[in-house]
């Protein structure tokens, strides 16, 4: 790997965690647990369509590892990690067959699936299924959330192009 | 091929079905019995309408959990979690209330809250 | 420094993982009444059976009430060729003698047959063969060969002297209406003469209890729903015994018309009575065994009628039509579950 395009990635995920520290910041009063807007989630769906499916996989990991250890929250890394990989197994496959014009498409359906894993993850955790009951909420959700993140990375593909670097 | 417009479709259906789901799970009209469990154990079966006021205080790890019952009503009302995603949920309606953290589920039963099944 | 940025990643990873296996498999306080509990199951009586007690040392109370079901299964069962029943089905109209607890099942199911005019009927076996539901070759007997058959029904041609039966040489009787509630009383007995004092016995959805929960909570039984799956309501228990009859119970489907396993005495066919599915909750198990399928066959005006004239029960009738009765004794332990699409409950008052 070439020092230059690691210092690229390296770019990517502090952008990434920046995003999510900031929005940590932001007062969360949504009353279903794992319901946010997930915009560090751009940069994931922009490394979607620019990186190869291994740095991908390196910037998400490495800012939701990162991202729980600054947000001083060790349980939610289980969550996030759930739908972070879920998510991100699903965009890989669909790259394949959603084209770049539509973006904001292959966001939303990964979106989707964080919501499905999260929840995967909380029913096993908490040894319950009564979590299921948040399903369709995280996914009302996370559909806008992955829609207007998707537009985020729809704009920042047409106009940023890593290879110009 | 790439064919956008069937995963369109499919993200289109799947945010209908989601909203069709959502006002199902309101609509539900509300039990009277409560479970409170922890980590897959009920800890406590509660019939809401004979209730009286009182909290309940639940530990887990140190933290701890402290629910409220007034007026027939249940919610959290402290724990000691960094999230407090439990407390925002407000009383007990149509959402269980959940504490990830603390793993704490506060719902209504249905047949799982029974002891037996007379059948 | 590449290669410093991905190996930081991995460590981050590792370090971060194991932080969530340890907080994850420590130990909870709880403060609840914590009773030991235990229990044991077995299939018998043609059911699955579950007897859980709670409190200390249960156990050799378990295996002596698991002991007691063996036994009476052994009594009772119609085709164990070493039972009393059978015995008594193939004494050639001889007269049997029988054990004490065999002798006293069937003089309560002949008063239960007085009491219910009819309505409980012991000796419908072969009408019951007939149709298959012994088997589970299903068929439906034309109306000849069931008026053939039910001359040889009727209780009053059994006679029971003391410990000593005499069943007609044509006839023959089955205690699977009420075996169970009986064996329930027997078993929560047991358990009581070995000491415990809190328990469920379940004999497949006949449920018996002995005292309350630990800490005094009382039990709360889920109903079945007779329409489709789950429960269609909750009811609060102390010591008592609660049994349904359900024609979803055993039943099989023919031409489009359903046939169920709880026969009329007077046809011989399955009892249309509008009843879909019956619960009695008495103190005794085989009151309210017997009762349950004999209120099925009577219908909810005799039925109602048969409360007004006791004090030794409650019931909730589902009539077909997805009405729900309730007699006013258990008005206030019961609780229509949420999922259950009839919202109206009628209670009977006396």
């Amino acid at each position: 790997m070439k020092a230059k395009r690691l210092a690229l990635l390296g770019l990517l995920t502090t952008i990434a965690l920046i995003i999510f520290v900031v929005e940590l910041r932001i007062p969360n009063i949504a009353p279903v647990p794992g319901m946010k807007l997930g915009l560090a989630n751009i940069v994931t769906v922009y490394a979607v369509y620019h990186c190869t499916a291994k740095e991908t996989a390196l910037i998400l990991f490495t800012r939701i590892i990162l991202g729980s250890l600054f947000g001083g929250n060790m349980l939610a890394l289980l969550y996030s990690l759930g739908g972070g990989i879920m998510c991100l197994l699903g965009m890989l496959l669909l790259r394949k067959v959603i084209d770049e014009k539509h973006i904001w498409v292959c966001s939303v359906l990964g979106a989707v699936l964080h919501n499905i894993g999260q929840i995967i993850v909380a029913a096993a955790v908490m040894q319950t299924a009564a979590v299921i009951t948040y399903l369709p909420f995280l996914l009302v959700s996370g559909c806008v959330a992955g829609l207007l993140t998707g537009l985020c990375a729809q704009l920042l593909t047409s106009r940023i192009n890593l290879n110009d670097f | 091929m790439k064919n956008a417009k069937l995963w369109i479709i499919v993200a289109a259906v799947i945010f209908i079905a989601a909203i069709v789901w959502c006002v199902i799970i309101i609509t539900k009209p509300p039990g009277e019995i409560v479970t409170i469990s922890q980590d897959g154990e009920t800890l406590y079966t509660l019939d809401l309408s004979e209730e009286s006021d009182r909290t309940i205080t639940v530990e887990y790890e140190g933290r701890e959990n402290v629910i409220e019952i007034k007026d027939g009503r249940i919610h959290m009302l402290e724990a000691d979690c960094p999230d407090h995603t439990c407390i925002n949920t407000g009383w007990l309606e149509d959402l269980p209330i959940v504490c990830l953290p603390n793993k704490l589920v506060i719902e209504f039963a249905d047949e799982s809250g029974a002891d037996a099944v007379a059948r | 420094m590449g290669r410093f940025f991905v190996s930081q990643a991995v460590l981050l990873c590792l370090a971060a993982l194991l932080t969530s296996c340890g907080q994850s498999e420590d130990n909870q306080t709880v403060d609840t009444v914590s009773e030991e509990e235990n229990s044991t199951s077995m299939f018998a009586m043609n059911t699955y059976v579950t007897v859980t007690a709670y409190g200390n040392d249960t156990e050799a109370a378990l295996s002596s009430a698991e002991e007691k079901i063996r036994s009476l299964e052994s009594l009772w069962s119609v085709t164990d060729e070493n039972s009393e029943i059978y015995a008594v089905n193939h004494s050639g109209g001889n007269p049997v003698e029988v054990s004490d607890e065999t002798a006293q099942l069937l003089d309560f199911s002949l008063q239960m047959n007085e009491r219910t005019n009819g309505a409980f009927d012991i000796s419908l076996y072969p009408v019951l063969t007939a149709w298959g539901f012994t088997t589970e070759e299903y068929r439906v007997p034309d109306d000849d060969e069931i008026t053939q058959l039910l001359e040889r029904t009727g209780v009053e041609k059994i006679s029971l002297d003391g410990q000593t039966v005499h069943v007609p040489d044509d006839m023959q009787i089955d205690l699977g209406a009420i075996g169970k509630g009986y064996a329930g009383d027997l078993v929560a007995e047991d358990l009581k003469q070995n000491g415990v004092k809190s328990a469920l016995i379940d004999l497949g959805g006949n449920i018996q209890t002995v005292g309350t929960k630990p800490g005094g909570e009382s039990w709360s039984i889920g109903i079945r729903n007779p329409f489709g799956e789950g429960n269609f309501g909750v009811l609060e228990i102390g010591e008592c015994a609660v049994v349904t009859s359900g024609g979803y119970e055993r039943y099989f489907v023919e031409d489009g018309n359903t046939y169920w396993h709880i026969l009329d005495p007077e046809t011989g066919k399955p009892a249309q009575s509008g009843i879909i599915s019956v619960l009695v909750i008495g103190a005794e198990g085989r009151l309210c065994d017997a009762l349950s399928t004999s209120l099925f066959v009577m219908g909810l005006d005799r039925a109602a009628n048969l409360w007004r004239n006791s004090d030794d029960f409650e019931m909730i009738i589902v009539t077909s039509d997805g009405g729900i009765y309730i007699t006013e004794g258990i008005e206030d332990d019961f609780t229509l579950s949420k999922n259950f699409s009839q919202p109206e409950v009628s209670v009977i008052r006396r």
